[in-house]
């Protein structure tokens, strides 16, 4: 047993099972609660009170002081939410292949922000070519080659390095995922050096359009509705079909489905290519955004989705999503909502600050995440 | 403190004497003695410089033009020295601060070298320099142009640096002259590099001393690719103008960023020298069109004839027209460094001995050297330079196009 099942297990005692219905008077029930707290707890259970108070305290301060001061209008606000957004839905992507894993083999895919960079790559080569010619069906012919390169070296990772592992209940598997990872970054820093290249511009994605207050590119719009429709297919297939089941059932128990005669091999390998799938998309979109692109780029991208799986539960899939779009906006609201407030200078430098300190408070609210560990219903 | 009696072995002491030493050495080889050390060269082996510059990732453009300007310098003087033959073994300082690290730690190894050349990025200098005096090597600096490098405060680790590249104090005061000619209030926005935060320091200090007003002071980290966060509060100030002395990447991100934060719409931008590469052009693409940027004045009437018959050679020898603004500098280094070496390196027997400290004043006693930039004299805090600056204008988002003169043109 680990520390954080033992701070779940406490949160479930303090937290649950004290309805005001069972003592009827409100007053009387949180003199109860109280007490009733006050003899459970430990100095433990108290430094984590102030701190959540704390934090509680500094952001609300922070948040009333910036929206009072009024210095940004009602459509700078919006920017930020489409900025936010647009970051956001990269993010939910890269973040589902952490989540997905995780959720059926109990590992941490260090590699998959790599298997990331390979899909913006991989979408690169066909790029140029497709493009140019101006066509919108060029553009879903970049995004295939991105999800399919992706997909494959996904798959490929999978089955060279970690499966001989999987079973071994050691940290090896982790241990290769880092040694796959840089692999994957040396690879391409050979095959396209170490300077960014550039996607070209996609003549269908110029241009704005106006939505109210706020005018929103049409590349960031792409990229957010193509970004919920990975998700919504991901979550036809999770839910609503024969391997989504037995994905389900892999991640429940893997021992039991093998004795229902799922073939946990296969499973595994399907969910490694779905998560790579995702995180090729997130790949084509990003540099659709971004145009920007260079070898060594998953590795920020990774640790950014790997936040976002952990602040939604890491293993559950609706957490993911929410955990990327979560992070995006902190990083695109919070200088603005938050430090600025404080009137600390030159806030965006410290834009990561804010989404990983997020990313704590959120862990200290709640240990398993927003959405907590849904995938896995039994613990190993 | 443990007290020395506790130390019972007498090697022990032994060696803790040797190492209480270690500063103040002076070494006698041959005909030379020096306090930092002497370099013995025997007949025929060769005569061996470091040089750490950016030669990969974004920024690679600056250390590989420099890198040539060194090899046209070497090619000048036939690539040897008194009959023995000058080698030149580059590492990559990844215009960073870890990288500049590396890159030192790797050289300093090589205690044969005499002398370092480089490096590119201000960041790569601060970390990297001190390591090199350690090893009492004195370094030409090709690229930094960070006033902290040549302040008086710099501190005991850099007495063996000089730059021949200019100073941002005088960088930031002419781009803030510049900017005042068209703008009342004006935005600065770094990305926290050592080069960003002083060059936009020196501009603020002086766009304010003239009258102009500071609306906004930005930064961002050196790896953020969203920049639209931070353009839209910009944008909110409304200032007339932005200067963004930003690298490569995040240049990049900017210029294409900036057209999509509505504030920004009646906001010029000017950027600085490091941008002025083809890297740029393909990162930003059509949006490089009409960024203005402040670097040297490298027109030839400027320059000289020399520099003329320089681009001729660097064209013929690399097939392409100078890819940065930090060639004639890695020529110049070369240059001021091998004038320096003629002026102390003693010869007996074939054998060549260069006294570290003895080398290390020379550089700095540089005076009225003709470089490719101009007149080079290095004043007792290690600055040569005396920069004539320009504003450079890309015409096109084609990189194929790069070409000083023509794309980025001069405009003022």
């Amino acid at each position: 047993m680990n520390d954080d099942t033992v701070i779940a297990r406490r949160q479930n005692v303090d937290g649950s099972g004290h309805g005001p219905s069972r003592s009827g008077n409100l007053l009387s029930w949180l003199s109860d609660a109280m007490s009733e707290w006050r003899r459970r707890s430990t100095w433990v259970d108290h430094v984590m009170l102030g701190l959540r108070i704390a934090l509680l305290i500094i952001v609300v301060a922070g948040l009333t002081r910036s929206l009072t001061s009024n210095e940004y209008s009602a459509r700078d606000w919006a920017s930020f939410a489409v900025f936010g957004l647009t970051l956001g839905s990269i993010y939910a992507l890269v973040s589902l292949g952490y989540t997905m894993v995780y959720g059926v083999l109990r590992m941490i895919n260090f590699a998959h922000g790599d298997v990331f960079t390979t899909g913006a790559f991989g979408g690169l080569i066909v790029a140029g070519p497709f493009i140019e010619s101006g066509s919108t069906v060029g553009l879903i012919g970049v995004l295939v080659a991105g999800a399919s390169t992706s997909a494959a070296i996904a798959v490929l990772i999978e089955r060279v390095a970690y499966r001989a592992f999987s079973r071994s209940g050691s940290p090896a598997p982790l241990i290769c995922a880092i040694g796959a990872s840089f692999v994957l970054q040396y690879t391409i820093r050979g095959l396209f050096g170490t300077g960014s290249r550039a996607y070209p511009d996609v003549a269908a994605l110029n241009g704005a359009i106006s939505l109210g207050i706020v005018q929103i590119p049409l590349v960031q719009l792409f990229v957010i509705a193509a970004a919920l429709l990975a998700m919504a297919v991901l979550h036809v297939i999770v839910q609503h079909t024969t391997l989504g089941t037995s994905m389900r059932a892999v991640a429940e128990d893997r021992e039991a489905a093998a004795l229902m005669g799922i073939n946990s091999d296969r499973v595994v390998t399907l969910t490694f290519m779905v998560g790579g799938t995702m995180a090729g998309v997130a790949g084509v979109l990003y540099a659709l955004v971004f145009k920007q692109i260079h070898a060594f780029m998953g590795f920020t991208l990774g640790v950014k989705g790997f936040a976002a799986a952990v602040l939604g539960g890491i293993g559950n899939i609706p957490g993911a999503m929410a955990g990327g779009f979560l992070l995006g906006l902190s990083e695109s609201f919070g200088p603005a909502a938050l430090l600025s407030g404080f009137g600390i200078p030159a806030p965006y430098q410290l834009k990561d600050a804010i989404a990983y300190g997020l990313l704590v408070m959120i862990l200290i609210f709640r240990p398993r995440g927003i959405f907590g560990e849904r995938l896995s219903v039994k613990r190993m | 403190m443990a007290s020395l009696a506790m130390i019972k072995h007498p090697a022990a002491i032994v060696a803790l004497a040797l190492l209480t030493a270690l500063p103040a050495r002076a070494e006698t080889k041959g005909p030379v003695t020096d306090d930092n050390g002497v370099v013995e060269i025997p007949e025929g082996e060769p005569l061996m410089i470091g040089s750490f510059l950016a030669l990969t990732g974004a920024d690679a453009a600056l250390g590989i033009d420099a890198r040539r300007g060194i090899e046209i310098a070497l090619d000048r003087v036939g690539a040897t020295y008194k009959g023995h033959p000058i080698e030149i073994s580059f590492e990559d300082e990844t215009c960073s601060p870890e990288g500049g690290q590396t890159a030192a730690t790797r050289l300093a190894s090589n205690d044969q070298l005499v002398a370092i050349l480089g490096p590119s990025c201000s960041g790569a200098a601060r970390a990297g320099v001190p390591i090199l005096w350690q090893h009492k090597f004195p370094v030409v600096g090709v690229g930094p142009t960070s006033p902290t490098l040549t302040d008086p405060a710099r501190g005991p680790d850099f007495v063996g640096f000089v730059r021949v590249s200019f100073n941002d104090n005088a960088t930031g005061k002419f781009a803030a002259s510049y900017a005042l000619k068209g703008a009342k209030t004006a935005a600065t926005l770094h990305d926290g590099s050592t080069y960003g935060q002083q060059i936009v320091r020196t501009f603020e200090a002086e766009f304010k001393a003239q009258g102009g007003t500071i609306v906004a002071e930005e930064a961002v980290g050196p790896t953020d690719t969203d920049l639209r966060p931070v353009l839209t509060r910009i944008g909110t100030k409304k200032p007339d103008l932005l200067f963004a002395p930003l690298y490569v990447a995040a240049g990049a991100y900017l210029v294409r960023q900036r057209e999509e934060v509505d504030g920004l719409k009646n906001t010029k931008l000017l950027a600085t020298d490091p941008i002025m590469a083809p890297a740029f052009m393909t990162a930003a693409g059509k949006a490089a069109v009409d960024v203005k940027m402040v670097g040297i004045d490298f027109r030839p009437e400027t320059l000289g004839p020399a520099y003329q018959k320089f681009v001729e050679t660097y064209k013929s020898k690399y097939g392409e027209a100078p890819i940065a603004g930090f060639h004639a500098y890695g020529y110049d280094a070369l240059g001021v460094l091998m004038a320096a070496i003629d002026k102390v390196a003693v010869e007996k027997d074939g054998e060549l001995f260069i006294g570290r400290d003895a080398l290390n004043k020379a550089i700095h006693a540089t005076a009225g050297y003709e470089g490719l930039t101009g007149k080079l004299t290095c004043d007792h805090l290690g600055d040569c330079a005396s920069p004539v600056y320009a504003v450079w204008q890309f015409t096109s988002g084609d990189a194929a196009s790069y070409s000083l003169g023509t794309n980025p043109k001069r405009v003022d």
